[in-house]
């Protein structure tokens, strides 16, 4: 069996004992509770270790001596009520203290606990015993205490422990186990507890950490979806474009041929006007990637496509940027704001991913195209300045742009899609651009463009 | 510390109580000593100015032991009575309602406390009783005696703590023996310095295993007594019989002492009765005589005009043993500058003499 008592509840204890002029007692309250301690071990099987704490939440000094029993030791049921009030049931123990006396319980006393044992009901009632010990010359006061489990026929003393009094220079603060039965404590905890805890108890920032996190999950999550995503296209984006490439080679070397012939054969008449080659393939090309974006409802379930992969430059020696080409008017449907992911929607506390990164310059191909241009269109609210494209020129990405680009472009969007400046021309670009991952393959083979121009002139409407 | 002392210490309002215990307190069967009060120490706060003392131990004589228990009041509310802690006798705790001292305590009275002592220890006695069911042997040692008015209500047990390591129980009965004292001689008991208290003998019996095999009687006698018969190593008394028992052994012992009283009785009678007839038979030539206690006897005798002294020494267990004559001159001195004696033992006597035939014959060895 252990007990312990809390610090200050000792010491008041101590205080009112020392106070007296005479020998003190009074009640001690808490509570008794079992703790199993179940030990596994490779040499033994697992055995359970049942242990009984005593735990002293706070005392009851009696006014007087002789408050609730008589001379002969009986003790008045009256005079105990009356005394405890409804603390009675918290009782699980009384202490005395005298001074310059042994530190064994006494005639009266043992008389008296036996009944207390019987009227409170607690089989297992303390005593503590308090003896003080002063020195002939006064010059050392010892306070001695003892606790008496007398009920037991052996181990009647159990040694109580203090928590935190002793040397704390090489150990933590304890926190103890033993409540705060305070009223006073309960009513402050209860009034400013709101703003530290929410309904279920929980401390609130814990929760908006854990918030936080799974945010940032998600991100990741989603992030790495669109990574995959936006490499199949990219992927696909590329054979298309090895298989124009191919065909632009044969229509050259068909030209050529053709052009070797009318030569020829011009050489024999004239010379004949040459055409263009180019632009139809690059119109045709145009024609092919631009995308359809039909209008979408959700904006909230965007996969926010980043455009891992460059933009991808047509083969042309000038490439025109898809940006550029898209670069759009109004009518072109972009996301400006970016819709939140499509992760778990997470209340926006602006500490956390602080929005202010510059957007990314016109990316990606189509379906980043829109979402980039929209980007660079949005870019206003974030005020940041609209990084040209940087692709080189081949096809390939350059890679830290693109994800720096990508993680830009989510917070853009997380940002963009709380500061709605541009609101309806935004929004009906957002909404559209939500089906851009989903319309891919159908953009492209629909080959119209909404409103695209085909020529170089989207070019120069690049960003705003 | 001396009760003076004591009562100096203790706090006033207490101080009637104590000092009944300590001036008057005699409790159980020896009570050639008062009761015993040390350790006085106080419940106030050391800063309250003395006297203030109000606890304190006490020493109490019970079956050959002492017993001190603790005894604790409130030097702030003299009107409640005390507390009691029974030292190493963890476990006797008598029922409150046997204790009407306590259950009726009235700081008032001067004798409440010693009242109290007292119904203690006689509660004390019975839980002392109540152990030596732990062995049948005593317990029948104990009933048997208990049965016998002449003892049964003059006991004190002590049955003591069993030797952890042996097991060993071991017990004391103290017996007061009812032995008449009341006819020896006020001149015997006259001599101790002290207030003898009363004439007690008391016989302690000690078994040092239940089975009583190892039995150790002592005979304890308040000190005139011991005076009057001659000494502690005039009395021996039989060892205990093995086997035997209590019942058998304390009136044989009982009746050796009686014997030995009536003994220095008589003998004191003889005595006077020897002086008697030698102040008739020699009234002039006595110089003098033990008047009180008869003694010694001193003749101034002529012989042919040879004046010599006879002292007459008259041995405590006389008859039975033989007076001392001792023969001194009157003229001469001896090289050590002492008068001339001569001791004479050896001369015809008889105990069974008269004191009349002893002074006739006695005139022969003065011859």
């Amino acid at each position: 069996m252990a007990a312990s008592i809390s610090g200050y509840t000792f010491s008041s204890v101590c205080y009112h004992s020392a106070n007296s002029n005479s020998d003190h007692e009074g009640f001690l309250l808490g509570e008794v509770r079992q703790e199993e301690t179940v030990s596994i071990s490779d040499t033994q099987i697992s055995t359970a270790e049942l242990l009984q704490v005593v735990e002293i939440h706070n005392h009851d000094p009696c006014a007087q001596l002789f408050s609730f029993y008589d001379y002969a030791g009986k003790v008045s049921e009256e005079n105990l009520n009356s005394i405890l009030k409804d603390r009675r049931k918290n009782v699980i123990g009384w202490y005395r203290f005298r001074r310059n006396t042994q530190q064994q319980m006494s005639f009266r006393e043992q008389i008296i606990h036996k009944q207390l044992t019987q009227l409170l009901g607690v089989p297992d009632l303390v005593f503590l015993l308090f003896s003080f010990i002063s020195t002939a010359n006064s010059s050392t006061h010892a306070l001695e205490y003892v606790l008496f489990r007398p009920n037991r026929r052996y181990n009647q003393r159990i040694t109580l422990t203090i928590p935190n009094l002793g040397n704390t220079s090489q150990q933590e603060y304890k926190v103890s186990s033993v409540p705060n039965t305070s009223l006073n404590y309960a009513k402050v905890i209860k009034e400013h507890g709101a703003e530290f805890f929410d309904k279920d108890g929980v401390m609130k920032d814990i929760r908006t950490i854990f918030q936080v996190y799974s945010a940032l999950q998600d991100k990741v999550q989603a992030v790495c979806a669109e990574v995959e995503q936006s490499e199949r296209v990219k992927e696909k984006i590329q054979e298309d474009v090895n298989k124009l490439k191919q065909q632009i080679a044969l229509r050259k070397r068909k030209t050529e041929e053709e052009e070797r012939k009318l030569c020829e054969a011009q050489n024999a008449d004239s010379h004949s006007t040459p055409e263009e080659n180019t632009e139809p393939s690059e119109a045709s090309l145009l024609s092919r990637i631009t995308f359809h974006t039909p209008s979408a409802p959700e904006r909230s379930r965007i996969m926010f496509h980043t455009p891992s992969a460059p933009e991808r430059p047509s083969t042309s020696p000038n490439p025109p940027s898809y940006a550029d080409l898209l670069t759009q008017d109004d009518s072109l449907p972009s996301s400006s704001s970016s819709p939140p992911t499509s992760a778990a929607l997470l209340p926006r506390p602006q500490a956390v991913g602080s929005p202010g990164h510059p957007t990314p310059g016109p990316l990606g191909m189509g379906l980043g195209l829109g979402l980039s241009l929209g980007l660079s269109a949005s870019s206003n609210p974030v005020t940041t300045p609209s990084t040209p494209y940087l692709g080189n020129g081949d096809g390939s990405s350059s890679d830290s742009l693109d994800r720096q680009a990508a993680g830009q472009e989510d917070d853009d969007d997380d940002d963009d899609d709380d500061e709605d400046e541009d609101s309806s021309e935004y929004e009906n670009l957002v909404s559209e651009a939500t089906h851009l991952p989903m319309v891919t393959a159908s953009v492209l083979a629909q080959g119209r463009p909404a409103a695209l121009s085909p020529d170089g002139d989207a070019r120069g409407s690049q960003t705003t | 510390m001396s009760p003076e002392v004591a009562l100096h210490r203790i706090s006033p309002e207490l101080r009637p109580l104590l000092c009944s215990v300590v001036r008057n307190g005699r409790v159980g069967l020896d009570s050639t000593n008062c009761l015993r009060v040390t350790d006085l120490k106080t419940g106030c706060t050391s800063l309250t100015p003395g006297p203030c003392c109000d606890r304190f131990k006490l020493h109490i004589p019970y079956a050959g032991e002492t017993l001190k228990w603790d005894i604790i009041f409130n030097a702030r509310y003299p009107e409640l009575p005390p507390d009691f802690i029974f030292g190493e006798d963890a476990e006797f705790l008598p029922e409150p309602s046997e204790l009407p001292h306590l259950v009726q305590w009235d700081a008032g009275n001067p004798e409440c406390l010693l009242q109290l002592v007292k119904e203690l220890i006689q509660q004390y006695h019975h839980y002392q009783c109540q152990r030596l069911r732990e062995s049948s042997r005593l317990l029948f040692e104990y009933d048997s005696l208990l049965e016998d008015p002449d003892y049964g209500h003059n006991m004190e047990i002590y049955a003591g703590r069993k030797n952890s390591w042996t097991g060993e129980f071991s017990a004391r009965f103290l017996l007061k023996l009812p032995v008449d004292f009341s006819n020896i001689p006020v001149y015997l008991l006259k001599d101790t310095a002290l207030d003898p208290g009363e004439d007690v003998a008391l016989l302690s019996v000690s078994f040092e295993d239940a089975e009583a095999t190892q039995v150790f009687p002592k005979l304890y006698l308040s000190p005139s007594i011991e005076h009057a018969l001659g000494g502690s190593s005039a009395l021996h008394i039989p060892a205990f019989p093995s086997g035997g028992c209590l019942i058998d052994y304390v009136p044989q012992v009982c009746q050796l002492l009686t014997n030995k009283v009536q003994y220095v009785i008589q003998g004191y009678h003889k005595r006077r009765e020897y002086i008697a007839a030698f102040l008739s038979h020699f009234g002039m030539g006595v110089v003098e005589y033990d008047a009180e206690g008869f003694t010694k006897l001193t003749l101034l005798l002529m012989w042919k005009d040879f004046c010599f002294l006879v002292h007459v020494d008259l041995p405590l267990y006389f008859p039975r043993d033989q007076p001392t004559l001792t023969f001194q001159s009157v003229y001469h001195f001896t090289n050590s500058g002492q008068l001339y004696s001569q001791v004479q033992k050896s001369y015809p006597y008889s105990p069974r003499w008269d004191g009349n035939e002893m002074a006739k014959r006695a005139k022969n060895p003065f011859k």
